[in-house]
């Protein structure tokens, strides 16, 4: 473990400067994200919370290199995803990047082991055994690695979704609505894992959701309005969060 | 309901042009043929018409049979003195008589003979009535030295008038002075024949007819009809010659160029229904695809009110659109492969005369309507599938629908495969009368059979061929499991290639079959030292045969004829040979009587399995219909067991002539005297050729080697024709990839977005296509080495006693399957490759 607790990297993981996302041109232009500048701390888990349309997505997005901005400029650790080919952003995706999204996370054909290890298997490098292990334990998926996603319930789908985030270690995981298409108790288990991952392992988290409880777990919430973030909360409560969402709507 | 199936078409684009290009390619072929084939008929009808324009009667002998595989009808020449019975008659202003026969024009140039392949090489007298016409610069033939050829000979062998030619016959070989061109009506040859002219006197004389004619043409005075001198003629005419009016003649004429033509377009269109049945694998599949893709929003019009009845009409109703559209660009299409064809035919010497391209509207009736059908009926299947789609599916999440049980299948595709295989064999084993057309049944139902049951072996067959490519990292691996995860696409786009395949590869092993039969035959029977033959196994000069005998150290010279008979109402092949030499240069296996008993008159030896079938014996006498003098009995006097050489049917020399009017050698076996230096003799015998530039002499092996190129040339254009239903089902795998990547649109995504690079993306759909291809070739390899070996058997007792299977051929097929399902997969990986990664995830 003491790999993991050495390295607390002093700067950011992850920021945006002066972020710009335009979708469409003229008089159909929408401004889904308008000059934001944030950052992700590392070892931090970070949510981003909005009403919709408020361009939380879009900023998860072009964070993870998925989506190009119109302006500004995107760094993971200090690479700026905006200087680069589409061949090394997705180079960068494989090996700095874990993703989580909110539904079909994995490939139907490769059973759960092979899912988890498949960003390693692109890039062709042996997964690390012990870390493997660790990961798969802590997400309770011993008896279920040979069995394809098909046969495996949402809960358990989207634990092998974060599984194979963590396993590369890469250095920022974004998640975008997790537990949207989860039961409370599985979202919670689900939460809890990633926030095990914060907390014990250094791991730097990043996710999206309109769910206040949700948002609970996370260290710090970043709220965007129209584009624009308008506020932050570190060490949420659930109800500290639903009060502030209600005056953001208001 | 039916504005949304043709919305549904046009929403994709590119899955309607591959879809629809595998049926406009088979309708193109299909229409090609008619178009070429109408074409070549009327302007070969208008040449004939030309040749008949200004003659009223003619008069040739009686004795007519109608070869089915040479276009020259043979007939017993007639009297010379029969001109001058015809000429007496009142109401006759012009008779003149003619000979026809064979003659090789040697390119002054090359030493090498004018047309050894395809059109005939011919010679007759020259006269004002027959069709030809002296073109400018020229004069007509005079006397023993002269000649006139035709003008598209001259031309494409640069032969000028002044220049020297050899020319060979049936007898001597001789040379003469070309002294003018000839043209035919309009054209510059007749069907593309090689034409010498003499005066009729040479004629007679070098095509060994002295005082003898083949016709008599004649002009009728003005005011007499043809019909009325043809029966004041035919009152006078001795006994074995007829008088017909030149209407008969140009209608008889007319019937034998559209029987051939027949042929022709028969052949054509088996390999367009070959096309067209592998596109309708192609329809099927896609169909079925798009079914299961749309069953959401199929389910979802259920649920809204729709009938069963109106989702089968829907789908049938967008098959329909296809199939209309499609066929209608296939024959278009098919215009354009006539004119193609048209010069492909004229380069390979058959000249065709430039008249207009004919298209008549049963080609577009005809073309429409079985493009349309075809698809129609591919697509009942998938279409039913649809209908039965139930409304809470639209409900359910979008996953493959589990078919029909494996025992169902296993059960149904047994079925239709036992369709197949019985009359299959029946055709093959059984000999009835409509053998072609019951094996052609077998072998569609064989292939559907196969195609139904492949599924069930589809997933374990791509494990097994993608393991060594999973190893290749993991675009090789996820490559793999998409190959694997829809076994019955899989199968069905594999099956697409396993016809044109299987069939590429039957004939491969026919002829791989053919050749080690031969070879096996010929060791076995062949104690000749040299063979002779020409370069197309066609008849030469039988003077050649005299030549041979006279070089040093040649021991015995046997001559081998071949012509075209009728015995007891069946086609038959007929041998003459020399009963007192044959034996000596080839075995023949005697099971009962003797050779030398052929000397008698009227007799005949036959192949011991022709003796069982007929149940004929020894002191038997069989019916014969001969092409020159007709119907004949003739004596069994010996029964054989080797007939690789002679067919079933042999007779002595004088009885061979003495009934077919062309006499020509087909083979000639030479057998050096024991203590002669073996190499010395064949330098000798090919100095003796010199005058006869189409024979060659050759040994054992040589001789081997040239059956099998022969054999050779003619597969591979069968190859060249079956090409093409490969390549529509290769259009098939395309069409499959396309409809899998729009399928897993999120799971491209989410790969992407996890890291895999665009090459990875690319190199995941080549290798599926690669396991696909690779499958429907070792497919293709099973069942073309199965209908091989099945045609082998059946005829094992015509001296196809070995079984053939060229290993190496067949290994290059696979890989060659393998890289053009590469070369086809390239569109669809750079459609994979492309896929906007965000747009992919959240795609719905």
């Amino acid at each position: 473990m003491s790999a993991v607790h050495e390295a607390v990297p002093p700067a950011a993981a992850a920021r945006a400067v002066g972020l710009t996302k335009i979708y469409g041109e003229g008089d159909a232009a929408v401004r889904a994200l308008d000059d934001v500048s944030v950052e992700f701390e590392g070892a931090r888990f970070t949510a981003i919370m909005g009403p919709s349309g408020s361009g939380k997505s879009t900023l998860l997005h072009c964070m993870a290199g998925l989506d190009a901005p119109s302006n500004g400029s995107i760094f993971i650790g200090d690479i700026d995803l905006t200087t680069l080919s589409e061949k090394n952003l997705t180079l960068l995706r494989r090996e700095k990047v874990g993703f989580v999204f909110q539904a079909f996370n994995l490939i139907p054909t490769l059973t759960a082991a092979e899912n988890i290890t498949l960003p390693l298997d692109i890039a062709g490098d042996k997964p690390d055994k012990g870390w493997f292990d660790l990961v798969v334990d802590t997400v309770g998926l011993r008896d279920r690695l040979s069995h394809r996603p098909a046969e495996l319930s949402g809960g358990q789908q989207q634990r092998v979704a974060s599984a194979r985030a963590l396993v590369s270690r890469p250095e920022i995981v974004f998640a975008d609505e997790p537990t949207g298409n989860l039961d409370s108790k599985s979202g919670h288990e689900l939460l809890g894992f990633l926030r095990s991952a914060v907390k014990d392992h250094d791991q730097t988290i990043v996710m999206v959701t309109h769910d206040a409880a949700a948002a609970s777990f996370a260290d710090r919430i970043v709220f965007l309005a129209d584009g624009r973030v308008v506020d932050e909360m570190l060490e949420p409560t659930t109800e500290r969060v639903l009060d502030r969402l209600k005056s953001l709507e208001a | 309901m039916l504005r949304a199936a043709i919305r549904s078409l046009l929403a994709r684009k590119v899955r309607l042009v591959l879809t629809g290009l595998s049926v406009v390619l088979g309708v193109s072929f299909m229409a090609g043929t008619y178009v070429l084939t109408d074409t070549m008929t009327a302007a070969f009808n208008e040449l004939v018409d030309t040749g008949y324009s200004s003659i009223d009667v003619l008069v040739r002998s009686s004795n007519a049979f109608t070869a089915q595989t040479s276009s020259l009808e043979e007939r017993e020449p007639m009297p010379g003195s029969v001109l001058d019975v015809v000429a007496g008659v009142p109401g006759v202003a012009e008779a003149v008589g003619d000979v026809v026969g064979y003659a090789q024009i040697v390119d002054p140039a090359t030493g090498k003979v004018i047309g050894t392949f395809g059109p005939p090489t011919a010679a007759s007298g020259w006269n004002e009535l027959n069709g030809f016409t002296l073109k400018p610069g020229g004069s007509p033939p005079q006397g023993s030295d002269q000649v006139v050829i035709d003008a598209a000979t001259a031309e494409s062998h640069d032969i000028q008038v002044g220049e020297r030619v050899q020319i060979l016959f049936e007898g001597p070989p001789g040379e003469f002075e070309v002294v003018g061109l000839a043209g035919y009506g309009e054209e510059d040859s007749l069907f593309g024949a090689t034409w010498a002219l003499f005066d009729l006197p040479t004629a007679q004389g070098v095509l060994g007819k002295q005082d003898q004619l083949d016709s008599v043409s004649v002009v009728a005075a003005e005011g007499v009809t043809g019909v009325d001198l043809q029966r004041e003629i035919s009152a006078v005419l001795p006994e074995g010659a007829e008088a017909v009016t030149a209407a008969t003649v140009t209608s008889e004429a007319q019937d034998q160029i559209s029987t051939g033509l027949g042929f022709l377009r028969t052949a054509f269109l088996v390999f367009a229904f070959v096309a067209l049945f592998v596109g309708a694998f192609i329809i099927f599949n896609t169909f079925a695809i798009i079914v299961a893709q749309r069953t959401r929003e199929l389910a979802l019009f259920r649920a809204l009110g729709a009938s069963g009845r109106q989702v089968l009409t829907s789908v049938i109703v967008e098959a329909f659109v296809i199939g209309v559209v499609s066929s209608i660009l296939g024959v278009v299409g098919g215009i354009g492969i006539a004119i193609l064809l048209k010069g492909a035919l004229n380069a390979t010497g058959f000249e065709i005369p430039a008249s207009g391209t004919v298209i008549l509207p049963r080609t577009f009736v005809v073309s429409i309507v079985v493009g349309t059908l075809v698809t129609v009926v591919a697509a009942v299947v998938p279409a039913r599938r649809a209908a039965r789609v139930a409304p809470i599916e639209a409900l359910r999440e979008a996953q493959d629908r589990p078919g029909r049980s494996l025992r169902f299948r296993l059960v149904s595709g047994a079925v239709v495969l036992a369709l197949g295989l019985v009359p299959l064999a029946y055709g093959l084993f059984g000999a009835p009368a409509n053998a072609l057309q019951l094996v052609g049944l077998g072998v569609a139902f064989t292939f559907i059979g196969v195609a139904m049951l492949t599924p069930m072996i589809a997933r374990p067959v791509a494990a097994a061929l993608g393991s060594p490519i999973r190893r290749t990292g993991v675009p090789g691996k996820l490559g793999r499991e998409n190959a694997m995860r829809n076994p019955r696409r899989t199968a069905a786009t594999a099956s697409a290639l396993m016809i044109g395949l299987g069939l590429v590869v039957f004939v491969a092993v026919f002829g791989a079959s053919a050749k080690a039969s031969t070879t096996a035959i010929l060791e076995r029977t062949l104690k000749a030292d040299f063979i002779l033959t020409s370069p197309t196994f066609s008849g030469f000069s039988t003077s050649a045969a005299e030549d041979m005998r006279r070089v040093p150290g040649v021991e015995t010279v046997s001559q081998i004829r071949q012509a075209e008979s009728h015995i007891d109402d069946g086609t038959a092949f007929v041998t003459g040979l020399d009963p007192a030499t044959f034996e000596a240069v080839s075995e023949v296996g005697i099971v009962e009587g003797s050779l030398t008993e052929l000397t008698r008159p009227d007799t005949i030896a036959i192949f011991e399995e022709a003796a069982t079938d007929n149940g004929w014996g020894i002191g038997d006498t069989i019916a014969v219909e001969w092409p020159a003098t007709g119907e004949g009995e003739l004596e069994v006097v010996a029964i054989y067991s080797e007939n690789g050489l002679i067919g079933d049917w042999a007779v002595s020399l004088e009885t061979f002539d003495a009934n077919v009017a062309q006499r020509l050698d087909v083979f000639v076996l030479i057998k050096a005297q024991a203590d002669a230096d073996v190499a010395a003799v064949q330098s000798d015998l090919e100095e003796a050729l010199a005058a006869y530039p189409n024979i060659e002499v050759q040994d054992q092996a040589a001789f081997r080697d040239k059956y099998a190129t022969f054999l050779n040339q003619v597969l591979n254009l069968v190859t060249a024709l079956l090409i093409f239903a490969v390549i529509i089902a290769l259009f098939g795998v395309m069409n499959t990839l396309y409809l899998s990547i729009y399928e897993r649109t999120r799971e491209l995504g989410l790969l992407r977005a996890v890291g895999l690079t665009r090459r990875q993306t690319r190199s995941m759909v080549r290798w599926e296509a690669v396991i696909i291809s690779v499958m429907g070739a070792l497919f293709g390899v099973v069942v073309g080495i199965a209908f091989g070996w099945a045609l082998q058997q059946a005829l094992a007792s015509e001296g196809f006693s070995e079984l053939g299977i060229p290993g190496g051929q067949l290994a290059i097929y696979v890989v060659f399957a393998a890289l053009l399902g590469v070369f086809f997969a390239v569109f669809p990986a750079r459609r994979a490759a492309r896929l906007n990664v965000l747009e992919a995830i959240s795609y719905e």
